[in-house]
Parts: structure tokens; sequence; C-alpha cells
């Protein structure tokens, strides 16, 4: 670096080599946001949807892949051309009222997400005969200092490496040996069944997968790595890739259930069923793996979810937040973060709870919410003010209207035929 | 007046109970509703120019004048005085656009703070704004809930701090950082700006997105400028250097302290590194391109050139009359170094040496050995190891012929150390 300095020549600049580097520099945010996506609610509900529909919810993922891509690439573009958080961005534009609404409803969502990760734990380390009033408390403290020591930064690091885990299922997926072309078939026919318990599957793995939390992280990520406009082509690359490795361990997850649980008719109750699907790959062994995979995804999204969901609050309403401050300076951000922890593993330690449901249903809850987050983002991205020449172009603006619109019908489907089950159970 | 209900001082409004007020001509027939206020900036405490007020579509200006009556709750204005929006103008700020929700800076409180309502004084027929609210109180009021939630509070703790802790900050002292170009300068607050420490104005600079962040160094000088630099992440610098007209982030870098010069110049793309040190006044290029040259976390990548050297045979009290002239510059002095003409280190004498020593004897009778050396690729725990074995503020780099090439500082070798953990 020095040497070329010195020598004062300037070089080539637009070769490959350098594109590879600026690249690497660059990449993260949208492969994190990926790994963090596929949480003990993203494990979870994929194996269930796959354990009770076999094969008939893959079709989804293709067009779930394309609104995901849309959806992560203007998060990541209004970043990168703003310089600032979508908390931020809907405060600064829309005021008070409407931000004070869409934070509650995000923490509201994102309680239940840590819920959620809290039940992972407890499923996973059940496998092992620990029950939930150990294993919970231990990590909601674990969780707790590990972010507040200001630690978490290097196990990050870990918990990415531990992700690897997820090759186990496209494994076990093969070595099930299902009949793929019935597999492939079903990925590119949509089905559809007109069933309350089919469509609170279909949004759950829709809000699992654009989970509303996730734009508002990949957002703020790409903020804080600083990442310039003229760079932005690499930060589009690394959330497409980002974007593809998800769905891609979506599939498998399915595609191995279906294989496996749905084609013995069991009815998946507990984390040990679902561990089935890893039968083919591990064995015996099976329930353990999945334990591993299960617990690490839920510990890894328990540190990033209430200490995200913190942040943006504190954003949006002007509070000092950040682990580098003090409680005193911070009050506001500490209790949030600590409440958020409290709650997630205070929930679980309810006795006899259902914990697979659970993490469903916060599923669920993400989905409903994903739609209202949509609308703002779109509004905001085609602001002229805002991102200038970067806005959303007519295609664009097509696909992610689209994406908005089935979502909020299917919500209100789901709104209805909850009703209507209701009635007819009464 | 268009309140009464929330303050309870008559003289003041906030912005909140002006924004959404009915707005009516003489005759009572409705003109609108008040929807954003424009200010002028040319005074400390800006007055009203004009209310904005919309009718369905459309965005129309009411100049202050034209408003007759202010009774509660509804705004009486000359319909006939009515005119089409203005564009911005540069001695003009919209509120609700450019400063209500959004961030500015707490000069006084050295932070950076979002705006969750504006407060005015009536003076003599006149609107000013004159305080900015950043509390709790404030994001209440703006829900609409602030009747509901006083009186609950009230109700439970009438000593709560909360009913009489409004934090409002002077409008003179924050800084507004919307991004119209020439806009808003607040004198005070300007000269406050220059006055943070260094570390507290990098902190502000950390808090800020690109834009507002590139606005804000755009109105420190030179100095200032510099001295914020040094304490930043190193992408905060880059970026604020790479916004910058390049003779600016040059004078900026000759401002800097070598060492940090090339410490940010390493972080930027080489062609604009080029250009900069092309830019920069020759010696103090040549210096940092010196420095360039060491693997940054070298000693001769951490070594600054900024020291005192004196020969041995000057007295103690021009040796003095040296240190003096050069202390301004020097973030940290402590060893004075003896070379000789070749440039070889002979020896060391503390400040404290100095000033307890008779004015007319030699320093070269005054000097010690120097208690230990490094060469200019030695790492950072040899660095570290010297300074804390030896007790020394700055560690000596000195070259194969024992040269003196530079000064480790311990400040600098802190923060190597406390970042590699």
């Amino acid at each position: 670096m020095s040497a070329e300095l010195a020598a004062g020549q300037p070089r080539p600049k637009r070769n490959l080599w350098r594109n590879v580097l600026v690249f690497l520099a660059v990449v993260g945010p949208g492969i994190i946001t990926a790994n963090v996506d596929n949480d003990a609610g993203g494990i979870t509900t994929y194996s269930l949807a796959g354990a009770q529909y076999g094969n008939r919810l893959l079709w989804t993922l293709i067009p779930i892949t394309v609104a995901l891509v849309v959806v992560q690439e203007m998060s990541a573009r209004m970043g990168v051309m703003t310089g600032k958080g979508l908390a931020d961005l809907i405060r600064e534009n829309y005021g008070v009222k409407i931000t004070f609404w869409i934070m509650v409803a995000l923490l509201i969502a994102d309680v239940g997400n840590t819920v959620a990760e809290f039940s992972g734990v407890a499923a996973s380390v059940q496998i092992f005969g620990v029950p939930p009033w150990i294993s919970v408390p231990i990590t909601a403290v674990a969780v707790w200092f590990l972010v507040l020591k200001g630690t978490y930064r290097q196990v990050e690091k870990v918990f990415l490496v531990a992700c690897l885990f997820y090759v186990a299922y496209p494994i076990s997926a093969m070595l099930a040996r299902p009949d793929w072309g019935t597999v492939l078939t079903a990925t590119v026919t949509p089905t559809f069944q007109a069933s309350g318990g089919y469509v609170a599957m279909l949004i759950g793995v829709v809000g699992t997968t654009i989970a509303p939390w996730m734009q508002f992280y990949l957002q703020s990520a790409v903020v804080e790595k600083g990442i310039k406009p003229e760079h932005y082509a690499h930060s589009r690359l690394d959330v497409v890739v980002g974007c593809v490795i998800t769905d891609v361990v979506a599939f498998f997850i399915i595609a191995a259930c279906a294989a496996t649980v749905h084609a013995a008719g069991v009815k998946v109750e507990t984390a040990d069923q679902a561990a089935m699907a890893l039968g083919p790959l591990a064995g015996k062994y099976a329930s353990w793996l999945f334990a591993f995979g299960l617990f690490n995804a839920s510990f890894f999204a328990a540190t990033i979810l209430p200490l995200a969901t913190s942040y943006y609050i504190c954003e949006a309403f002007g509070w000092e937040s950040g682990i580098d401050r003090k409680w005193g300076e911070a009050k506001q951000f500490y209790s949030l973060y600590t409440l958020i922890v409290a709650v997630g593993a205070a929930v679980v330690l309810v006795p006899h709870l259902p914990l697979l449901r659970i993490m469903l249903l916060s599923q669920v809850v993400n989905g409903v919410l994903l739609p209202f987050i949509l609308v703002f983002m779109l509004l905001l991205i085609n602001k002229e003010k805002l991102m200038g020449p970067h806005r959303n172009g007519p295609w664009f603006n097509a696909i992610a209207w689209t994406t908005t619109v089935v979502m909020i019908v299917l919500t209100a489907y789901l709104v209805y035929a909850g009703v209507r089950d209701l009635a007819a159970g009464a | 007046m268009p309140e009464k209900e929330a303050s309870q001082d008559p003289r003041f409004v906030y912005l909140s109970e002006l924004l959404g007020a009915p707005v009516h001509d003489a005759a009572g027939r409705p003109i609108g509703r008040v929807c954003e206020a424009v200010v002028a900036t040319r005074e400390t405490y800006p007055p009203v120019e004009a209310l904005v007020v919309r009718r369905g579509r459309d965005r129309l200006e009411l100049p202050w004048a034209a408003i007759r009556a202010r009774r509660p709750g509804r705004i009486e204005a000359e319909a006939s005085a009515v005119v089409p929006l203005q564009p911005p103008a540069p001695d003009r700020i919209r509120l609700v656009e450019e400063i209500l929700d959004q961030q500015i800076v707490d000069v006084e409180g050295a932070k950076v703070v979002r705006v969750n309502d504006l407060h005015f004084l009536w003076v003599k027929g006149m609107l000013r704004l004159v305080h900015v609210d950043v509390g709790f109180r404030g994001l209440v009021r703006r829900m609409g809930w602030q009747r509901g939630v006083d009186g609950a509070v009230r109700l439970l703790r009438p000593g709560a701090r909360y009913l009489g802790a409004d934090q409002l900050l002077s409008w003179k002292l924050i800084q507004p950082l919307s991004s119209a170009p020439g806009k808003v300068r607040i004198d005070v607050a300007q000269r406050m700006l220059a006055d943070l420490h260094p570390s507290d104005l990098a902190e502000i600079m950390e808090d800020l997105d690109r834009q507002q962040r590139a606005v804000l160094f755009g109105r420190l000088d030179v100095e200032t400028a510099a001295d914020a630099l040094e304490e930043a992440s190193p992408e905060v610098t880059t970026q604020l250097l790479e916004h910058v007209p390049p003779e600016k982030a040059a004078d900026i870098l000759e401002e800097m302290a070598p060492d940090e010069a090339a410490d940010v110049l390493a972080e930027l793309p080489g062609h604009t590194r080029r250009e900069l040190l092309q830019a920069m006044e020759r010696p103090e290029a040549n210096e940092v391109r010196q420095l360039l040259e060491y693997h940054p976390r070298s000693a001769g990548g951490l070594m600054t050139t900024d020291l005192v050297e004196l020969r041995r045979d000057v007295t103690v009290d021009e040796a003095l009359l040296e240190v003096r002239r050069r202390a301004d510059e020097l973030p940290i002095l402590h060893e004075i170094f003896v070379v000789a003409p070749s440039g070889r280190l002979e020896g060391i004498c503390t400040l404290k040496d100095l000033v307890a020593a008779e004015p007319a004897l030699l320093v070269g009778k005054l000097m010690r050995e120097v208690p230990a050396t490094v060469a200019p690729e030695a790492e950072l725990r040899e660095v570290a190891g010297a300074a804390s074995k030896y007790n020394m503020v700055s560690v000596p780099v000195v070259d194969e012929a024992g040269t003196l090439k530079g000064i480790v500082t311990v400040d600098d070798i802190l923060s190597e150390v406390l970042n590699e953990r």
C-alpha cells in the first residue's frame, strides 16, 4: 500500500481483484441477517410446515425469495443512500404518532419473537433432559451479560460458524431419498388449501422469512458499516446471496421434514419429533444434532433481537442508546433491553406451554405486522427528497406492492378464519 | 391565541399546539389548518414570519402581518393576504420540515438529541422561537395525551419530576443540521462548537448520519476539525475528508499530528491519498509520507515526529525557550531529546529536569542516558513493554544508525493495546 503510494503510479482500478476486495469489505450485513433469519421460529416453522403439509408449501418459497430479495434490497438501499436507520426515517418523515404505534407493534412482535427464541432454547435443551426452569434463566442471564459486557461481537463469529449446522438438512434430505421429481414439481406448482391452519402456516412461513424486525436490523447494520453509495452494487450482491441462502436452507428443512416426519405420519408436538428429519443423516444422534442447531440459532437470535429492538425504539424517540453508555445515561435503552429479555424468558417458564406452537404463533404475528412495515418502506423509498435517483423503478414497486397486498389479503383471511373456527368450535 | 389549554403560562406556545389549528377570515369563513411555521433566522431568537396552512391538497402561506386576532383554538387572518407557498430561502427555516422530529446537536450538553416540540414566546406581538423541547413530556404532548398523562401523574405523584422538568434547550445553544446549503448559522452555538472537547465533538459526529455529519463538519474551522478528527473512528474520518474540498482536507491534515494524519491517509483509497498529499504543504506531506511507509501497528506506524529536540551545547534557559515555543502544537510533552548534529540520539531529559535545573547549565551536563529505544519495525508489544518498564511517556524510535526518527506516545500505545483485546 505504501510502496504504491511512494511510487505514485496510477494502477488499473477496475480489475477483478479490487472488486473481490471491496466485496469482502462490504459483505456481512446481508449474509449475517440471513443467518439470524433462520432462528428458532424459522427452524420450527419450516419443520412444522414440512411435517404437517409435506411438500405442499414448498411452492411458496420461490415467490417468498423474490419478495425477500426485493424487500431486503430496499432496506439496504435506503441505509446506504440516506445513512439513516428505518426507525429514524419513519420518525423524521411521519412524526411522533405513527412512529409510536409502529414501535408498539414492533415491540409486541419482538417480545413474541424473543419468547420464541427462549422456547427454542428450552425445547433444544429438553432433548438432553434439562428442564426449562434451569436452562431458560441461565440462558437469559448469559445473554444479558454477553451483550452488556460487549463481548458479543467476538461471539458473533462463533455463532456464524455454528450456522454451518444447516448443511445437515440438505444432506439429511438427500439421504432420505425422496422422489425428487415430486419435490421439484411441488416447488413450482402453486396449490392452495382454504383452511385456517394452512393459511396460518403460510403466513407463518412468510412472516418468519421476511420478518419485520429484519428490515430494521439490516438497514441499521448497513448504516453502521458505513457503506458508501459507490459501493452499493457489492452490498446488493451481499443481500441477494443472503436471501438465497435463507431460502435454500428453508427449502431443505421443509423437504427433509416432508420426506421423514410427514412420510411417517407423525404429528409433531415436541422438538424430539421435529428432530426426526435429521434421522437419515445422524441416525440415533439426530435429536442431538437438532438440539445443537436449534440451540445455536435460538441463542444467536436471542442476543441480537432484544438488543436490536431497544436500539430502534430509542433511535425513534431520541433516547440515548448503545452498550457503550452508562446505565444513568441510557436508562430507557437498558430498561427496554432488560425488560425484553426478562419477559421473553419468563413467558417460557409458564408450566405446560406448547413450546413449538408458541414459536409458530410468534411468526404469524410477524406476518401480520409485515404489511404495515412494508407500506412505510415503500412510501419512504419513493420519496425524491430522500432517495433522489435511487428511488424504486416501476417493476420494483409492482413486486413490492404485490407482496404487501398479498400479505394484507392473507392476514385478513387469517383473522376471518380464526373468527369462523371460533364460532364453529363454540 | 391558538392555545392556552396545555401550557400554563399564556406567554408561551408550543408548536404542537399551533399545528392543526383552524384559520378563519374576518367573516368566519375557513381558510385552512396550520401545517407549518416559518421563522426568519436573522435574529438570535427567530420570529415567526409566516404560517403555512393546508386547504385540501393546497398549501398556502400566511404572512405574520396578515394574522389579526388570535383567539383560543382558532386564528383569524386576512384572506386577501394569503400567498402561494414560498420557495425555501437561506435565511428562513421551515420548522416542521427541518427541525421538528429531526436530530440536532445540543451544544451545551455535547450530544445529539431529537426534537420533540418547539417552544415560542410572545414578545410585543411577535412569536419568537426560544426553546427546543427534547423531553419525554414533549413526546406525550405530541401524542395528544398531555392532559390525560399529566392528570394521572398529578393524581399518583404530585411531586413527580415529570411535571416540572421539561427538557427545554435554548435555541441559541443548539445546532440544527438541515442540509440545505448556506442555511442556519447560529453564532453563539457556532463558537461553542469550537470550544467543545475534541472527544465530545468526535462522539457527536459518530452519532450523526452521513449527511448531518458532513454539514456539521463543514461548519468547523480547520483547527477544531483537525482536533475532532484525531479522536474520531477511521470510518468517520475518511468519510468526512472525502466530503470536504481537497484544499480544506489538506489544511486539516496539516493541522493534525503527523502520526494521526498518516493513520487517516492510510485508510483512504490510493488516488484520494495521492491527491491529498499533493495538496498538503511540502514539509508536512513529507513527514506523513515517511510515516506511511511503516506498518500501521509497528513503532514506525504509531510514532509521531512532533517532539522537542535539543543540542547538548544549549543552556537550560534556551532549552526552556524552545519548549515554550513548541508547547502549543505538542499534545504531550514530557521527555525532551538531545540529538547530535548528525541526528543521532544522545540523551534524554524530562521537562521536570529542565524546570528544576540552573538556567545557565548546559543541557549536555543535565541529560541522562536513554533508558530504551525501539526500532521502527518493533511491534506494539515491545513498545508498550519499554514504556511500562522504564516509565516513559514517549518511547523514542531510532534506526540502525541511532538516528532519532520519532516517538511513540503513551496515549497511542494505550489505545492500540485496548483495541487489541
